[in-house]
């Protein structure tokens, strides 16, 4: 009577206590929403973090201890990936280098904004709002894309875009060949892609696979097979830069809830890779696009609709 | 040695009770002085115990205060039609735990007067705000703290909570949520007669984190870079770990 016993039933044995969250935590929902996050990202090729980032909101982890660890996490799918995708030869190291060039300038810059944000108390809006935005953009371009094809090829056309298109990014200086992606392009366009999506990585937390993955194949014209592996090598440094600055300034990595997610996102990715051939690419994308969809008007749905309090607290330690 | 045991607990509360007697004092104790945050932590549950030289209709309230630190409350506006903070208002002494238990309902044992004098209640705690730019409109900032803090279950107030015993033991349970703070926590136990103050006792507890859980909060404050990189490894480690697993499956 007098002491106290917490763990006397099962249930609360599958509850751990996340030491940077401060809170305690079902760990089994958190290895089945790595393990199904895993599959996704296994399946399509993108996709962890922009769907992570915004459960473990929902799960009621602080965002930035979210953001952080989210970015954590990424880094053991993206080595898994590329370890395949590397012995397949499905991944071009030269632009991989210039891209996470640029992604670690971006992600460090991201780091600094984010604490600015933090200090003034605007961080969980401009989290929302970029996913607001970004998972619209995406959701929407994805969803009308795979319907587009799914239509074209139940009429029976296939018809095929032009491999690239010469633009005004093709007349920048500091042109570089590279051999793998059978490019000869000026460096500054994969270096300001890499800051870009490395300010986004660091904000959002994720690895920027579903930005640069696109912009990849449409402005700087990559053959397609290289581009999954490409992504993934560069996807490794900025999330590993990320997660190092975001540990060392804010200190809001939290290992022990990276950790669980990462043990079902690995094992996730690797039977997602195994159902490619099973489930058709373009429905597969419908279904994502949607999921992504849903998602972003749920957080836009927060966003607008009238708080039930106007206030509230944020305890410091 | 069971009748050893008896007889010593007996002499015990003798000599207990009669120095409570004697000198109008409350004698307490608690199940646990220090609660661990360990990895299995779900929040604690703590008996607190003892004796008071009581009359028929005497009182006794119990005021757990946690360590005191920096609270922000921010308020929303519409820009836009986006919801944002707009204004914030920082509490320097904010306590991150209060829980206040009577055997009563606190507005029967004392006045709005005594309550405010002793600081005794959610809206008569000296809390106070940063200095700096004026603020109108005060009180609504100040029942915000009071909601958010209610709602985090870090404040609470639990009348009827403790159970007196023939007018000389009294009992209470105190809960810590999940989401306590480390630090510090002071137990204070008052005993009232007639709406006045006769004794008072108050004693500690220790809140720390422990084990697995401490270590990587501290690896995690005091060698923050060596902890990212620890981060980034263990994660590089596993992802090669399941590629080479999966190779062979």
């Amino acid at each position: 009577m007098y002491y106290h016993n917490q763990t006397n039933n099962y249930e609360n044995l599958m509850y751990i206590y996340l030491p940077i969250a401060e809170q305690p935590i079902h760990s089994l929902v958190i290895i089945v929403v790595g393990l199904i996050i895993g599959f996704i990202m296994g399946l399509v090729g993108v996709g962890g973090g922009f769907l992570l980032t915004p459960i473990m909101m929902f799960l009621g982890i602080p965002p930035p201890v979210a953001v952080a660890s989210v970015a954590n996490q990424l880094v053991a799918p993206s080595v898994s990936g590329v370890l395949s995708h590397w012995k397949r030869g499905n991944v071009d190291f030269k632009m991989g280098t210039v891209l996470l060039l640029g992604g670690v300038l971006g992600s460090s810059i991201g780091v600094i904004l984010f604490n600015f944000l933090d200090k003034i108390g605007q961080l969980d809006l401009v989290i929302k709002l970029s996913y607001v935005i970004f998972l619209s953009l995406i959701g929407s371009m994805m969803f009308s894309e795979s319907l587009r094809l799914i239509l074209r090829k139940r009429k029976g056309k296939i018809s095929r875009g032009k491999l690239h298109q010469h633009n005004w990014l093709h007349g920048l200086p500091f042109k570089t060949r590279f051999r793998k992606s059978k490019l000869y392009i000026s460096v500054l366009l994969p270096i300001l892609i890499g800051v870009i999506v490395g300010v986004l990585a660091a904000i959002m937390g994720i690895g920027g696979g579903f930005i640069i993955v696109p912009a990849m194949i449409y402005l700087l014209g990559m053959p397609t097979s290289l581009v999954v592996g490409t992504s993934l090598f560069q996807i490794i440094f900025v999330a590993a830069n990320t997660t190092v600055l975001q540990a060392s300034q804010n200190q809001t990595v939290d290992i022990v809830l990276a950790t669980l997610l990462l043990l079902g996102s690995v094992a996730g990715v690797q039977i997602g890779a195994k159902f490619t051939n099973v489930l058709k690419g373009e429905h597969l994308r419908l279904i994502l696009s949607t999921i992504i969809i849903l998602v972003s008007l749920k957080i836009f749905t927060e966003l607008i609709t009238i708080p039930s309090d106007l206030f509230s607290i944020v305890i410091r330690r | 040695m069971k009748f050893y045991l008896l007889i010593h607990i007996l002499f015990c509360l003798i000599i207990l009770s009669f120095n409570v007697k004697a000198q109008n004092q409350i004698v307490a104790d608690l199940s646990q002085e220090n609660v661990e945050i360990s990895t299995d932590f779900l929040g604690a549950k703590i008996l607190l115990f003892g004796a008071y030289d009581g009359r028929k209709g005497d009182d006794i309230i119990v005021v757990v205060t946690g360590p005191k630190g920096l609270a922000t409350i921010q308020k929303k506006g519409n820009i836009l039609g986006v919801w944002v903070n707009t204004k914030k208002v920082n509490y320097i002494n904010a306590p991150k735990y209060l829980s206040i238990s009577s055997n009563r309902d606190i507005d029967k044992i004392l006045n709005q007067k005594t309550q405010k004098i002793s600081e005794i209640g959610l809206n008569n705690l000296n809390v106070r705000i940063q200095p700096g730019k004026p603020i109108n409109n005060e009180q609504e900032w100040r029942e915000a703290l009071t909601r958010n803090m209610l709602k985090s279950k870090l404040w609470s107030v639990n009348e009827n909570s403790v159970s007196l015993i023939k007018n000389s033991l009294f009992r209470s349970y105190l809960s810590l949520p999940s989401n306590v703070t480390t630090g510090k926590f002071e137990v204070k136990i008052l005993h009232y007669r007639n709406s006045k103050l006769i004794s008072k006792e108050t004693s500690n507890i220790n809140v720390s984190k422990s084990g697995f859980s401490a270590e990587i909060y501290n690896i995690a404050q005091n060698y923050s870079t060596l902890y990212g990189i620890l981060a980034v490894l263990l994660a590089v480690f596993i992802g090669w770990g399941t590629n080479l697993v999966f190779r062979k499956v």
